[in-house]
C-alpha cells in the first residue's frame, strides 16, 4: 500500500492534471448542475491534495525533489510546486463558491461553467508544471480560452463584448509567445526552461529579445498594466464563477508562471538584466495603473480586479530584482494577494450575488455579518496593515529591494498601501457606516457550503500574518530549489 | 529548410515580424469585430512564419497552428452570438448598448 502511495507521490503533477481534467470531462457530461457542482469539488480537492502534499513533502519537510516524468514534458521545481499548491487550494475554494452562483444558473450552462473553472485550474496548473516553453505555451492558452468561454457564457450580453477582447488581447499574447519562443530556440538550441540558466547562449540578443517577447505574452494574460486592456470590460459584466475564474485563478495563475520563468531566465548573464528591465516596468506600471484605476472603480468586481493589478505588480517588482531573496519576496506577495482576492471575491459573492455597484455593501456588514468580516480582512490585508499577510510580502520586498539598492521599490510599497487605504477604506465604511438603500437578493440562491471558502480564505489573509514562519519557509525553500537544482 | 540560406531566413522573418505588428494594430484599432478578428490571425500567421523562418521544432509549429485554430473557432462562435445579441458587430454600437445597460451609477 506504501508502494503504491509512493508512486502516486512521485507522479504528483501528473496526477494533479489528470484529478482535474478527469473532473471537468465528468461535469461536462453531467446531466444536473448540482452533480457537476459536487463532481467539480471532488475533483478539485483531489487536485488541491496531490499537489498541497507535494509542496509540503519537497519544500517544508526536505524531501527528495519530484523528477521529471517518463514521456510528459512536467517536472516540478520549487516555484511551481509552491505555486500549484497555493492555485489548486484556490481552485478547490472558488469550485465551493461556485455554487453560489450556479444555483441560479441554467441546467443547461451549469455543468459547462464547473467544466471550464477546472479546465482554468487545470490549465495554468500544466503552465507551472511544463518543463519546457510548448508546455507553459499549451497550459496558458487552455487556461486562457477556458476563461473566454466561461465570460461568454454569462447571462448578460455586455459579457459577450467583454469576451471578445479578452480574445483579441489573449490571441496577441499567444503570438508574442509563439515567436519569443522560436526566437529563444533559435538562441540557445532548446526551449526546456531548466536550461536557460546553464545554456550557452550563441545570440544573447536573439535570446534575450525572446524572453521579453514571451515574457510580455504572459503578462497579457496575467492582467499586468499597461496590457490590461480587457480586464475591465470582461470583469465588469462577467457572471459569478467567471470573475472568480478569472480575477483570483487566472490573474495569479500567469503571476506564478511569469515569476517561475522568471526565476529561471534571471540566472543567465545574457538574459538576467532583460528580464530584471522587463519585469521592473511591468511591475512598476502595473502599481500605478492599479493603483489609480482601483480608486477611481465604481463596479466592486472593477475595483477588486485593479486592486489585483496593483497587487501583482508588487510581486512583479520582486522578481524584477532577480535574486533568491527577491523571488522568494514575490511567492509571498502573491499569496498574500491570492489570499485577499479570494476572501474579497467570495465575501462578494456570498455578501451580494450577482450585485455589481459599490452601493450594493451598504449595511451588509450588518446584514451579512461573515460576508463583511471576509471582505474586511482582504480589504486590511490589501491595505498592508501590520500583522496581515499583505504587510509581509510588501516588507519582504522592501528587505529584498533595499538590500538591492532598490529604493524606489519601497516607494512602490507606499504607492499601492496607500492607495489600498483609499480603496480599501472605502469598502470598510460601505460595509459598517452606510444603510441600505435597496434590498439586496445576495446569497439566497447559494447552495449550504458555498459560503465557507469566504471566511477561510479571510481567516489565512489575517492568521497567515500573525505566524508566517512556515510560508517564508516554504517561499525560500521553493527559491532555493529553483536556484541551486535542490530544496 | 529555410533556415538553410540566411539571407531568405532573414527576408522571412522580417516579412514574418511585419505581418505580425500588422495584425496587432488592426486586431486593437480596427473598430468592426470581424475584421479584428482577421487582424488577430493575420498577427498568429506572422507568428507561425516567423517561428518557421527560425527553424522552430515542429512541435512548437503544430501546437502554435492548433491554438491559432482554436482562436479562430471560438471567435466566430463569438461573432455569431454578438450579432445574435446586439444586432450588430461594430465596436461603437456594442459599447454605447453596454452603456444604456449600465447606467451611470449615482455620486457616492
Amino acid at each position: 500500500m506504501s508502494g503504491y502511495l509512493e508512486l502516486a507521490r512521485l507522479h504528483a503533477p501528473v496526477l494533479t492534471l489528470l484529478a482535474l481534467l478527469a473532473g471537468a470531462a465528468l461535469a461536462f457530461v453531467s446531466p444536473s448542475r448540482r452533480l457537476a457542482w459536487v463532481l467539480g469539488i471532488a475533483a478539485s480537492i483531489a487536485a488541491a491534495v496531490f499537489s498541497v502534499d507535494a509542496a509540503l513533502r519537497v519544500l517544508v519537510w526536505g524531501d527528495a525533489p519530484i523528477g521529471a516524468v517518463e514521456g510528459l514534458a512536467l517536472r516540478a521545481d520549487g516555484v511551481s510546486l509552491f505555486g500549484a499548491a497555493a492555485l489548486n487550494t484556490a481552485g478547490a475554494l472558488v469550485a465551493i463558491t461556485a455554487g453560489a452562483f450556479i444555483a441560479e444558473a441554467s441546467s443547461r450552462t451549469g455543468p459547462y461553467v464547473m467544466a471550464l473553472l477546472l479546465c482554468v485550474v487545470a490549465g495554468w496548473s500544466g503552465a507551472l508544471f511544463a518543463s519546457d516553453a510548448l508546455g507553459v505555451f499549451a497550459g496558458a492558452e487552455i487556461a486562457w480560452l477556458a476563461s473566454v468561454a466561461m465570460v461568454a457564457l454569462s447571462a448578460e450580453r455586455g459579457a459577450l463584448n467583454g469576451a471578445l477582447r479578452m480574445l483579441i488581447a489573449g490571441g496577441v499574447g499567444a503570438a508574442l509567445f509563439l515567436l519569443g519562443a522560436a526566437l529563444l530556440w533559435r538562441a540557445i538550441g532548446s526551449t526546456d526552461v531548466f536550461y536557460l540558466s546553464a545554456a550557452l547562449i550563441r545570440a544573447p540578443g536573439l535570446a534575450a529579445s525572446g524572453v521579453g517577447l514571451m515574457l510580455a505574452g504572459l503578462a497579457l494574460k496575467a492582467g499586468a498594466a499597461p496590457l490590461n486592456f480587457w480586464l475591465g470590460a470582461a470583469m465588469g459584466r462577467a457572471s459569478g464563477p467567471a470573475v472568480l475564474a478569472l480575477g483570483v485563478l487566472g490573474m495569479l495563475g500567469g503571476v506564478f508562471v511569469i515569476v517561475r520563468f522568471a526565476a529561471h531566465a534571471a540566472p543567465a548573464p545574457a538574459l538576467g538584466a532583460g528580464v530584471s528591465a522587463v519585469l521592473a516596468a511591468l511591475g512598476a506600471a502595473s502599481v500605478v495603473i492599479g493603483s489609480v484605476q482601483a480608486v477611481g472603480a465604481r463596479n466592486l468586481r472593477r475595483l477588486a480586479a485593479y486592486a489585483c493589478v496593483a497587487q501583482c505588480g508588487v510581486a512583479l517588482l520582486c522578481a524584477a530584482l532577480g535574486s533568491p531573496a527577491g523571488f522568494a519576496a514575490a511567492l509571498v506577495q502573491a499569496f498574500a494577494t491570492l489570499a485577499a482576492m479570494l476572501a474579497l471575491f467570495t465575501g462578494a459573492a456570498i455578501g451580494v450575488g450577482g450585485a455589481r455597484s459599490l452601493d450594493a455593501l451598504d449595511g451588509m456588514g450588518r446584514r451579512a455579518p461573515l460576508a463583511g468580516v471576509a471582505i474586511t480582512a482582504s480589504a486590511i490585508s490589501l491595505m498592508g496593515a501590520p500583522l496581515t499577510l499583505g504587510f509581509l510580502g510588501r516588507w519582504r520586498l522592501v528587505e529584498a529591494g533595499v538590500g538591492a539598492g532598490w529604493w524606489w521599490a519601497a516607494g512602490a510599497v507606499i504607492v499601492t498601501s496607500l492607495a489600498g487605504v483609499f480603496f480599501g477604506g472605502r469598502l470598510i465604511e460601505r460595509l459598517y457606516f452606510r444603510r441600505a438603500v435597496a434590498t439586496q437578493e445576495a446569497g439566497a440562491g447559494a447552495w449550504g457550503i458555498a459560503g465557507a471558502p469566504a471566511m477561510i480564505s479571510a481567516i489565512a489573509a489575517i492568521c497567515l500574518g500573525f505566524a508566517p514562519t512556515l510560508l517564508l519557509r516554504a517561499a525560500d525553500a521553493a527559491t532555493a530549489f529553483v536556484a541551486g537544482g535542490g530544496p | 529548410m529555410v533556415s538553410a540560406d540566411p539571407i531568405l531566413a532573414r527576408l522571412l522573418l522580417a516579412m514574418a515580424t511585419t505581418l505580425l505588428l500588422i495584425g496587432v494594430i488592426a486586431a486593437w484599432t480596427s473598430t468592426n469585430l470581424v475584421k479584428r478578428v482577421v487582424g488577430l490571425l493575420f498577427a498568429m500567421l506572422g507568428a507561425l512564419v516567423g517561428a518557421a523562418a527560425l527553424a522552430a521544432p515542429a512541435a512548437l509549429l503544430m501546437l502554435g497552428a492548433g491554438v491559432a485554430l482554436g482562436y479562430f473557432l471560438v471567435a466566430a462562435a463569438l461573432i455569431v452570438r454578438v450579432q445574435e445579441a446586439y444586432g450588430a458587430v461594430e465596436a461603437a454600437e456594442l459599447d454605447s448598448a453596454d452603456g444604456v445597460d449600465e447606467p451611470a451609477e449615482p455620486k457616492a
